[in-house]
């Protein structure tokens, strides 16, 4: 899937020269140095419209992108509509029907307090929505500001900010979450602030690299000549090029999110109980795993659901997007 | 019409190469026919897009499959039909017969793997030899594409020659075997002006010695006069001329080869300005109907449109064949692309 | 090649120290005094005082940087706060486990991930292609506490082939953790695998190769396969920093001593000590990674060695 049309079996596509066969990819400009192409032969573009294009164009290249979306959509709605739709209250309990099986009464069972696992299912996806999209969305803002401030400044400030960015990075993700929440506490709060700062890095790498190549454009000087505000240009030529780039990212880290959320959980670092969440009933399941599969397996199948159409989108939009255009991975 | 006197080495006949693209085949070569005899040097020039690498790619066999096919017309070389020969057979002609050099030696080259192992390669897949052998036949070779040192630079690696020795080294490669035809892709386009008239020699060189013929694939005409027999004019995937080299650069008769040699910029002339041709390559899936360089064509009359002209040879001059209603109108006689 | 290898060595060595210097500074980060913690809000003030001095946290700062660098480098890591013993004691008690789990996961991965990778690669596009793809994103998304509970469910509960609470010690308890870890690398190896070697099929000197008429096996393995295995081997050295995330999670279901459950332990038990001697380890165990990279790199790439 994915690149549409390039021949890519044994044997570079040939072109006589770089005039663009309509199927065939552009060689890139390459010298005895191997330097990388120059800023002024990567084609950049402005305003919204381009954005939407670029997007409909990744969405429409394969089918996986579509169906990780609908997924998604269709779990997110059966989130927000938890209130409605929840057969049980996720805290009622009934001790006399304890760890039960699949039923009538009980679609997905019971856990260890006899109560309705699908009610609580649900009710955890809120949760983890909500924990995951906000942290994200905090990750994407910072991590942006960061990354285009970073590379738009340039000099030493770059430097020293993306060496920071480095040590952050290679730091996985779980342990770093696990010392961010085990030093202040488990809380929702806390668990936003533990996975936003696994996920700055990242984006604050992806938004620089665009910034870069644009701060480095002669036209820049002639906005700036024409009085545009450095936040303007920053806003309309820089963002439309890197949206379908950061749809990835965020799709990508959404689902890491949710992974990272339901292990704290796991462990016991996350939301406390009694409140539904998927990691905590798990962890539950898992302690009276030999008297319940139904505990562990429904909720397992719900993490697994979400984090893999999330992967779905991602990754669907990611193979259709030109590679040329992925900068830090 | 001049009947050869030797069997060609090579008979392209009608050859029609095809890309998928946006949902359909389209050819990118369509009816190219041409011979090569042995010893010669035919030149293939065009500009970017014209087809000239995708010919070679389809003698060679190399078309790549998930995206292209040889769709129609014969390859004939050393009386068989390389058009749908099993992949096993092909496999064997390739490097042995028929070899094939690049553009990019800076890429063309397995990065991991000694230059010594890579021209041993060949002898040792088609001859059979032992590492021992391949390796003394190889320094050999090393030696005859003039890389000083060769004993010393045999174990290294590509990254280690510059752009002028790794075009060599691939020569080398591509000798290894003596083949009867080379194809040779723009090798000298990526170097040096300086570098290019060394490997250019070199090639000649070689060619005399081992009796060889070539077709030469360039876009620029200077090169072809030095060293081409016979020239083929490409243009949107069909050969528009094809002439002996001093018979096409006295008497350019396609609109289109005449308007390249003007393009060429002489140092001995005052043109007053470099002359371009106006207009772009048509792409490959919206061929105009008619003659395809019609559009960019100062003589264009409404026959042009209407109907695909045919390669036809000048009535004074049978082995001079162009493609163009109005400079070369098919008289009853010659009415058939033929061979040469 | 003897070179190359000094070379790295004795860049490795400033790099532990930088890294060290980071878990340094994260360390100094935790908020909250550690005498505190450890004797509790009811101490008296000299008694934190006589603590903090024991800790050696009353030293400028500058000290405590020395102090913590010769130490570290010297395994003397303190004593636990919990049990009173020494860290380093606690570490090399289960570093054995997690050694074994690691090597085999990364073994298993690489086994099943490299094949199936290529083998992707090369039926681009063919049923076998788009399993292979939709198979390892799946493998991705299992936290790795998932795919454990039910490996647990189906293997040892329900099949009984393994022990549901194991030891730790013998084959037997290695296999389910191992094959948990495995999977997810082997899902990050197939992908990785499958990128490089169609980016690697579509370059020049394949095309070159087959113009030579060198026959399709060797051109895959001799030519191509080399030249792809080069941003696997990156990945894999990435990887690491998730797999250790991964085996906390999997010894703490499969019930099996290692670091992992040391980590967890000490964090929920504030055992400061234990907590910075951790992060010790850490820091040798990333520069130890990025050492084994670029010797791997070194064998497989000859540009690299000959700079």
């Amino acid at each position: 899937m994915g690149e549409a049309g390039v021949p890519h079996e044994f044997g570079r596509a040939f072109t006589d020269d770089n005039v663009p066969h309509p199927t065939l990819p552009r060689k890139r400009g390459r010298d005895d140095d191997c330097t990388p192409m120059s800023a002024d032969s990567v084609v950049l573009r402005r305003g919204s419209s381009y954005a939407f294009q670029q997007l409909a164009r990744a969405f429409n290249a394969n089918a996986t992108s579509w169906i990780g979306l609908i997924a998604f959509l269709v779990i997110v709605a059966l989130a927000v509509l938890a209130p409605l739709i929840s057969p049980y209250d996720p805290l009622d309990q009934d001790i006399l029907a304890r760890l039960e099986g699949p039923s009538v009464a009980h679609w997905f069972g019971t856990d260890s307090y006899g109560r309705d696992i699908l009610s609580r299912l649900l009710w955890g996806a809120r949760l983890s929505l909500v924990i995951s999209t906000v942290s994200i969305l905090a990750a994407m803002l910072i991590g942006g500001v960061i990354g285009i401030l970073s590379g738009y400044v340039g000099g030493r400030f770059d430097m020293v900010v993306m060496q920071a960015m480095d040590v952050l990075l290679s730091f996985p993700s779980l342990i770093m979450g696990l010392m961010v929440v085990a030093m202040l506490g488990a809380s929702m709060g806390n668990l936003m602030i533990a996975i936003a700062l696994t996920a700055i890095a990242p984006f604050a790498r992806i938004a620089r690299a665009p910034t870069i190549l644009v701060k480095e454009r002669d036209y820049i000087e002639a906005c700036r000549a024409l009085g545009y505000s450095d936040l303007r240009i920053m806003t309309i030529h820089i963002l439309p090029n890197i949206v379908a780039e950061i749809l990835v990212m965020a799709s990508l880290w959404l689902a890491t999110a949710i992974r990272i959320e339901a292990s704290l959980s796991f462990i016991g670092l996350g939301v406390r109980p009694p409140t539904a969440t998927w990691g905590g009933m798990i962890r539950e399941g898992f302690e009276n795993i030999l008297d319940s599969a139904s505990l562990s397996i429904f909720p397992s199948l719900a993490i697994l659901l979400v984090v893999f159409s999330l992967n779905m989108l991602g990754d669907g939009l990611r193979d259709a997007i030109d590679p040329k255009l992925r900068g830090g991975e | 019409m001049t009947t050869a006197t030797d069997a060609p080495i090579l008979a392209v006949e009608n050859l029609v190469t095809a890309f998928r693209t946006g949902g359909g085949w389209h050819p990118a070569v369509r009816d190219v026919s041409f011979a090569v005899q042995r010893n010669e040097t035919l030149a293939i020039v065009g500009e970017s897009g014209c087809g000239k690498s995708v010919t070679a790619l389809s003698i060679m066999g190399l078309v790549p499959p998930a995206n292209g096919r040889v769709a129609g017309g014969h390859i004939r070389f050393a009386g068989r039909d390389l058009v749908g020969l099993d992949e096993e057979e092909m496999r064997k002609i390739r490097g042995d017969r028929i070899s094939m050099i690049f553009q990019e030696p800076m890429t063309s080259l397995n990065p991991v793997l000694t230059i010594g192992f890579q021209i041993a390669e060949a002898l040792h897949y088609h001859r059979d030899m032992g590492r021992g052998e391949a390796n003394a036949a190889a320094l050999e070779l090393l030696d005859q594409v003039k890389i000083p040192s060769a004993r010393q630079r045999f174990a290294d690696y590509p990254h280690q020659f510059s752009g002028g020795m790794r075009q060599r080294v691939m020569i080398a490669m591509a000798l290894a075997c003596r083949p009867e035809l080379l194809l040779a892709d723009e090798p000298t386009t990526a170097l040096d002006v300086t570098i290019q008239a060394q490997v250019l020699s070199l090639l000649a060189e070689l060619k005399a010695a081992y009796g060889m013929a070539m077709i030469f694939i360039t876009h620029n005409l200077g090169v072809v006069a030095s060293i081409a027999d016979r020239v083929a004019v490409m243009y949107a995937g069909e050969i528009v001329e094809i002439a002996p080299v001093n018979e096409l650069f006295a008497r350019p008769t396609h609109p289109y080869t005449e308007l390249l040699l003007r393009s060429i910029p002489r140092v001995d002339r005052d043109t007053g300005g470099l002359s371009a041709i106006t207009g772009q390559v048509p792409a490959i899936g919206a061929m105009p109907s008619g003659c395809r360089f019609a559009a960019r064509c100062p003589l264009r009359e409404p026959i042009c449109t209407a109907r695909d002209p045919l390669l036809v040879p000048l009535a004074d001059a049978p082995d001079h064949r162009v493609r163009c209603w109005l400079r070369a109108p098919p008289s009853e006689m010659a009415s058939e692309a033929g061979h040469a | 090649m003897l070179g190359y290898i000094v070379k790295r060595l004795l860049l490795a060595i400033p790099t532990l120290f930088a890294v060290l210097t980071i878990v340094f500074v994260l360390a100094r980060v935790l908020p909250g005094d550690p005498a505190q913690t450890i004797l509790g809000d009811q101490a008296s003030q000299e008694a934190l005082e006589n603590m903090r001095h024991r800790l050696g946290v009353d030293k400028p700062i500058g000290a405590q940087y020395v102090d913590f660098l010769v130490n570290a480098v010297r395994g003397e890591w303190g004593n636990s706060l919990v049990t009173g013993k020494p860290v380093v004691e606690e570490v090399s008690n289960v570093l054995p486990y997690t050694i074994d789990l690691t090597v085999t996961s990364i073994v298993l991965g690489a086994l099943v991930g490299v094949p199936l990778g290529v083998w992707s690669a090369l039926r681009r596009n063919t049923w076998v292609d788009y399993v292979a793809r939709m198979g390892s994103l799946l493998g991705l998304s299992f936290p790795a506490f998932v795919s454990a509970i039910l490996l647990l469910l189906a293997f040892a509960i329900e099949l009984r082939w393994f022990p549901v609470i194991s030891t730790g010690k013998g084959l037997n308890s290695l296999v389910l953790p191992a094959v948990n870890l495995g999977i997810i690398m082997a899902a990050y190896v197939t992908r990785v695998t499958r990128s490089s070697m169609l980016e690697v099929l579509g370059e020049d000197y394949i095309r070159t190769a087959r113009a030579k008429g060198v026959p399709t096996r060797a051109v895959i393995w001799r030519h191509a396969f080399r030249n792809g295995l080069i941003p696997v081997v990156t990945v894999v050295g990435l990887y690491l920093g998730i797999l250790i995330g991964n085996s906390v999670l999997t010894e703490i279901v499969f019930n099996r001593p290692g670091l992992g459950k040391l980590i967890v332990s000490a964090l929920n038990q504030r055992d400061y000590t234990v907590l910075q001697g951790m992060m010790v380890v850490y820091a040798f165990a990333i520069v130890l990674v990025n050492l084994l990279t670029d010797l791997t790199y070194g064998f497989i790439d000859p540009r690299v060695k000959r700079q």
